[in-house]
């Protein structure tokens, strides 16, 4: 493009010389540059990075989950079956821990309860609070005994035999409360 | 070029008295997570822009391409297809994952609309989340067809499925892999490295019970582990956010009793490899 350039500028044969010359000189240097030597790189397994540790590099944040997902029924009662669990698990650690540590039996803690002469209502709503995380476990587990079997998975079923459950759990817990 | 100026300036004078007559009516909030790499210090946040619905077609995905297009293009976002087949653009509209161009905009402009990428995943921008493990999740189980004579090149022949053998694939195949029901699962934010999610198990689950398939034993005792498969407690979170009305949560179900011997894979009604046994019986 160069070289058209001057030739059209100055339509006089110098100029269009100087304009050659260059032209041939770099032409004769790529001829003696010609062949380098050639070197390989041995080859290098590509650095796989972990998906984890390149995202903290990249500074990326974690997308908000628990604060922004609204949470269907059957999540909560999933999440509830936990608790109860967690709550049964603590009871029979405490009556475990408690024979072998405190120094009365519990019938004797039986009789300090009975010495408050709490109403019978009281008593019952107690029995009904402490009694609740069972039948609640109770009645859920059999649900996911159910569905271990891969039946009642559907979204309807898995309504249903939650609203089922609830109520099997209220009436578990109110009989035992009134035991 | 005067008269040029004026008639622009005509126009653009009845453009803001449509748009300011429009205010009064339906304007929706849309409250938008943002990030953007390129401002490290600034930290994610939620961006209120204001849409007139009767001036936007009806799904979440034609409002945010209206603000791209129309307020803001820096806004970020995955789509393709607008109807619901690609699975591009799973995000979290209202507290739910789903695909923005399947969901109608809420109508009641009372309250803004909130728009989330899928939650517990890292953002490479707004609302574009790195899949990059998922994809990696959904390439160990292996999702392609397993013979235990692979064919000849040139010498392949079909193989046969019976018309109920194809049947148990529905419901399973359809999975565009949006990787909503995964990102919707409790156990999978916590576990995600170890933990395959719902939306893999479905399609390890599909492979699983081809009859065609003849890898079986061994995709089984992959998942043979205490985290694989065995995360899933039934929170069921992945079948009620399923965009496509899929149901991973019984397809994890159903490995499991594979797993547990309760039930077998059933033997194929047709045999897969009867049209390359008639062909070399011949």
């Amino acid at each position: 493009m160069a070289l058209f350039t001057c030739g059209r500028l100055g339509s006089k044969s110098v100029l269009a010389t100087i304009g050659r010359l260059p032209a041939s000189v770099s032409t004769a240097q790529y001829a003696q540059a010609a062949v380098p030597s050639v070197t390989f790189k041995k080859f290098e397994e590509p650095r796989v990075e972990h998906h984890d540790v390149k995202n903290t590099r990249l500074n990326r944040p974690l997308s908000p989950h628990m604060t922004i997902y609204s949470f269907p029924l059957p999540a909560m009662l999933s999440i509830t079956h936990r608790a109860s669990g967690i709550i049964l698990t603590t009871y029979a650690s405490a009556m475990g821990i408690g024979a072998l540590c405190l120094p009365n039996d519990i019938s004797y803690y039986m009789t300090i309860v009975e010495s408050l002469n709490l109403s019978a209502a009281t008593i019952f709503a107690a029995k009904a609070l402490i009694a609740s995380p069972l039948g609640y476990h109770l009645a859920n587990g059999i649900r996911h005994l159910y569905w271990d079997t891969a039946k009642g998975l559907s979204i309807k079923e898995v309504y249903a035999t939650g609203y089922a459950m609830l109520a099997a759990s209220v009436v578990i817990t109110l009989l035992l409360a009134s035991l | 070029m005067p008269f040029l100026r004026l008639t622009t300036g005509t126009f653009g004078q009845l453009r803001s008295f449509a748009t300011s007559a429009a205010l009064g009516k339906k304007v929706k909030t849309f409250a938008i997570y943002r990030w953007n790499p390129d401002e490290p210090d600034k930290k994610p946040y939620v961006q209120n822009y204001e849409v007139d619905l009767d001036d936007c077609a009806p799904m979440v995905l034609d409002a945010l391409l209206k603000i791209k297009n129309e307020m803001d293009p820096t806004l970020t976002f995955r789509r393709s297809c607008r109807e619901g087949v690609c699975g591009s653009c799973a995000m979290n509209i209202d507290g739910v994952n789903t695909l923005a161009c399947i969901s109608h905009i809420d109508q009641s402009i009372s309250k803004p609309s909130k728009i989330y990428p899928l939650p517990h995943m890292y953002v490479v921008k707004d609302l574009v989340p790195d899949l990059t493990n998922f994809y990696k999740q959904y390439q160990s189980i292996e999702p392609w067809l397993q013979r235990d004579k692979e064919a000849v090149k040139g010498k392949e022949t079909q193989l046969l499925q019976d018309v109920d053998d194809r049947a148990k694939l529905d419901g399973l195949y359809e999975c565009v892999l949006c990787a909503c029901c995964s990102t919707s699962c409790p156990s999978y934010w916590w576990n995600g490295d170890k933990y395959l999610g719902p939306a893999v198990l479905m399609q390890a689950y599909r492979w699983i019970i081809d009859s065609r398939d003849d890898a079986t034993d061994k995709r089984l005792s992959k998942l043979k582990d205490t985290y694989s498969v065995y995360r899933c407690h039934t929170i069921m979170n992945c079948t009620r956010t399923c965009p496509k009305g899929l149901n991973p949560g019984r397809a994890i179900a159903q490995i499991k009793t594979l797993l547990s011997g309760m039930v077998k894979k059933d033997s194929p009604i047709m045999d897969p490899a009867g049209l390359e046994k008639k062909a070399a019986s011949n």
